[in-house]
């Protein structure tokens, strides 16, 4: 039986160069083995700030369940498909958003079905420090994985548990993904115009979320590893995650007493704390295009006025000052948008910057990628080759160090591209063992 | 459940100590998180006050300082020491906090922190050990750097923005709620300051950590880049579900009590499609979705409105609780779009004791949100209320005073 999977791979092995093979790690989680189960976006995301920082992270795939970002359809040089639309029998060493998630990580596959699969990761965990994982809860316990288990295998080890729910509560076992957990945490509910349905979230902002919580809390328990010698087992929970991120609404729920069900929550693109106004999004020229302007006081407001050329509707008394203007923003917000509707955004946005009234372009991917300076100048994103996509770009990690930096040696795994080196070199298999656990398909 | 090491076992951080110069979240909630782990932060400011202290809601309509329930969100466990920072008695006894901290956390934008003098340079040289962690809109360089900005211009010019709204695009972009913009930077921030921890203990060394929030929504919508890196495609914004290269199908259901649920049918999937039909039909109400012709995912797909029509009808026939819980027993990933005052009463959230109840200084206790991480090597400390103003000035600055 041999999958598109196994042949991508067969083929890809033949011609792999060495300038792919796993080198001694830089940076200050060097050193540091991860046995690393994590997939999805959620799960991806978070141990990839280890493998980016020097740590050895294995990613341990399954050719039969063909982790999510290889089968997204953002493919390089192909039509738009949205990501529901995948193809049938795709090429999982394709897929732009895996190269994304997983860069820097090695790659291996194993069968867990099987047992000789089961033993070989317990002596992957035995060569590692931390054990990572998102599965839904109960999946590592089938394969005997508890964290007493892997201590017994690795004594000092770091198990990070991560998931929607928690691996606690009567809720434990429900399933989830980014936009259930912004649904369920208060994140969804609390974005939209009043009086209609939530305008919520166009993207898994908690997959993102999330997995910074679950790489702070990796840290965290490596930091603690570091001084006192003693491992842990980590329970995040993504809607926990979410609930800290609601905000100070939260309190005025809780302290208060007040109600988030009424018919002026949520605010849309106002500000209700502090009461600036103008304070939102307005049309430019061009489709579909927009600025967001945010004044806060009465000195962007006069900025903002000398900038407008000083329009009489400016004068009206409605407008005097902060609380006049926030009382009558439908009549503010009016003036204005027929004003800044005819004129560029990236124009308008210099205008008012140099003036010091916060005001942006809404930009999409494009503008970020293509014209905005601040982020040429900043380096967030940057370029790796890989074997099958060829040069392709990654989002950095966007913080900038006095003296630690990201250490990028090779763009995502393809799939069992690894299982040589971790399998052979790492563990130790002699060849015979080694060929004969591919030719049963354990690996 | 995780439950630690309980109320008198070690702390993370119990050996950190932080001074923290921070006017919004983005700096904010690093100390809070170090705080809530056992870290000494030692909130900084002026003498009128952080500025967070005057943004609302307030407690109970006291429009004063000490009640701003913004502040009190992003600042528990903290003290508060007023210093002076214009008089040469104030930068001495910042200079002397500066010394004794491992940690320093501000917000102060580059050309803030030329004029006050407390730029990251001359903060860091107060100790070898010392790691400085800047947070502010764009980041210390670039030709941006001293931009002004907000939650809302930071998420549009970052690009998060451009996802998030309605299918109507008359309407504008619709800004997510809560601080978000502020709350990426945090949490690239937080991660930035464990990374610099790590290499501390193995060096001996502080540095600086320069997190420009821009930066970090640049890299925060999700799909926006990869669909950009690869097919070079744009993503468009679409009602409380992910923006795409095309329309989608609409992913919230109203529901009989008013409430709404996001739930996507996925029509390509078989399982899943097999449970929404034994659900719909165990309430009588699978119409002709039962019939045979519907296994078929082809067929689904162009009959997809009526399957729509189907589903809309099935749902406001339950109310949004009932169709979480039978829906999740069915395996199916449906959510909730809880408002805040619905967590308060969730069965899950309060077996895991999420929720903890916090005293005040002239209020009653009130519920907040818990720490985000359980470890079973060690707790959080137990949630405290944010300090009032210069609460602990006379004890810090006194203690710090005597010890010399």
């Amino acid at each position: 039986m041999m999958n598109s999977a196994m042949r991508a791979t067969a083929s890809v092995t033949q011609e792999q160069t060495t300038d792919r093979a796993p080198r001694p790690r830089r940076g200050p989680l060097a050193g540091i083995r991860v046995a690393d189960f994590c997939w999805m976006g959620v799960g991806s995301v978070a141990t990839r700030l280890l493998a980016d920082f020097g740590a050895e992270v294995i990613k341990i795939e399954d050719r039969i369940r063909i982790d999510t970002p290889r089968r997204l359809p953002i493919y390089k040089g192909e039509p738009a498909r949205n990501f529901g639309e995948e193809l049938v029998d795709a090429d999982p060493n394709r897929g732009g958003l895996f190269n994304n998630y997983s860069r820097n990580k090695l790659g291996v596959t194993v069968n867990l079905r099987t047992e000789r699969g089961r033993a070989l990761v317990e002596r992957l965990i035995v060569a590692s420090s931390v054990v990572s994982e998102n599965f839904a809860p109960g999946v590592m316990e089938r394969w005997g994985l508890t964290y007493d288990r892997l201590r017994e295998l690795s004594p000092d080890v770091i198990y990070a548990r991560m998931s929607g729910y928690g691996h606690s509560g009567p809720h434990a076992h429900y399933r989830s993904y980014g936009p259930v957990v912004q649904a369920v945490s208060g994140l969804s509910y609390t974005s939209g115009l009043p009086g209609r349905e939530p305008s919520g979230w166009g993207l898994s902002y908690m997959d993102n979320q999330a997995a910074y919580y679950n790489s702070t809390a990796l840290l965290m328990a490596i930091y603690h590893r570091m001084r006192t010698g003693e491992g842990t087992e980590i329970d995040v929970s993504a809607i926990e995650a979410g609930i800290n991120l609601v905000g100070p609404v939260l309190l005025d729920v809780t302290v208060n007493g007040h109600t988030t069900r009424r018919p002026d929550f949520p605010p849309g693109n106002r500000l209700e704390w502090p009461h600036a106004a103008p304070h939102g999004v307005y049309p430019t020229l061009g489709d579909d295009r927009w600025i967001a302007i945010a004044v806060f006081d009465q000195a962007q407001w006069a900025s903002l006025v000398e900038v407008m050329g000083a329009p009489d509707w400016a004068d009206d008394p409605r407008f005097a000052d902060q609380e006049a203007r926030y009382a009558h923003q439908d009549a503010l917000d009016g003036h204005l948008a027929e004003w800044t509707a005819e004129h560029d955004r990236f124009e308008l946005t210099e205008l008012l910057q140099n003036r010091g009234v916060p005001a942006g372009a809404v930009q999409d991917a494009e503008d970020l990628n293509e014209r905005d300076p601040q982020v040429a100048a900043r380096g967030v994103f940057f370029e790796m080759d890989h074997p099958v996509i060829g040069p392709a770009r990654f989002e950095g990690n966007p913080m900038l160090f006095s003296s630690v930096a990201q250490d990028d040696w090779r763009s995502a795994p393809l799939l069992g591209e690894d299982n040589a080196y971790v399998f052979q070199q790492v563990l130790g298999l002699a060849d015979d063992e080694y060929d004969e656990l591919a030719a049963e398909g354990v690996i | 459940m995780l439950d630690g090491t309980g109320p008198d076992g070690p702390r993370l951080f119990d050996h950190l100590k932080v001074v923290e110069l921070a006017g919004d979240p983005s700096g904010e909630v690093v100390g809070k998180v170090l705080a809530q782990l056992g870290a000494d932060v030692v909130k900084v400011e002026p003498p009128g006050g952080a500025p967070s202290r005057a943004v609302g809601p307030f407690a109970h309509g006291q429009v004063d300082e000490d009640h701003s329930l913004n502040f009190w969100f992003y600042n528990t466990n903290k003290r508060s020491v007023v210093v002076d920072h214009s008089t040469p008695d104030g930068r001495a006894a910042l200079r002397r906090l500066l010394a004794g901290a491992d940690v320093c956390i501000t917000t102060l934008r580059p050309a803030e922190a030329a004029a006050a003098g407390l730029t990251v340079e001359q903060l860091r040289a107060a100790s070898e050990r010392l790691i400085v962690v800047s947070v502010t809109p764009f980041g210390l360089t670039g030709p941006w750097a001293d931009r002004v900005s907000s939650d809302l211009v930071a998420l549009a010019l970052g690009s998060p923005l451009n996802s998030c709204g309605y299918d109507d695009h008359s309407i504008p972009p619709i800004r997510p709620g809560g601080d978000q913009g502020y709350q990426s930077a945090a949490s690239f921030a937080q991660m930035g300051l464990m990374l610099a921890l790590v290499e501390r203990e193995q060096t001996g060394q502080g540095q600086v950590v320069d997190v420009g929030m821009h930066d970090c929504l640049a890299v925060g919508a999700e799909l926006a880049n990869p669909y950009w890196f690869y097919p070079k495609v744009i993503v468009h914004r679409q009602t409380c579900r992910h923006a795409q290269p095309t329309p989608t199908q609409p992913a919230i259901f109203r529901c009989g009590d008013d409430r709404w649920v996001y739930f996507v049918i996925f029509v390509a999937e078989q399982k899943g499609w097999q449970s929404l039909v034994e659900w719909l039909d165990s309430h009588d109400l699978a119409v002709d979705l039962v019939q045979p012709e519907y296994d078929d995912p082809t067929y689904r797909q162009q009959h997809f409105g009526h399957v729509q029509e189907v589903v809309e009808t099935f749902f406001l026939l339950q109310t949004a609780d009932q169709a979480y819980r039978e829906g999740q027993a069915r395996g199916l990933a449906i959510g909730p779009i809880n408002s805040p005052d619905d967590l308060l009463a969730d069965e899950h959230l309060q077996a895991r004791g999420f929720f903890a109840e916090v005293e005040h200084a002239d209020v009653p206790p009130a519920l907040y949100p818990g720490v985000p991480f359980r470890f079973s090597a060690f707790d959080a400390v137990g949630l405290q209320r944010a300090p009032n103003l210069g609460e602990h000035t006379a004890e810090v600055l006194g203690a710090e005073a005597d010890e010399r």
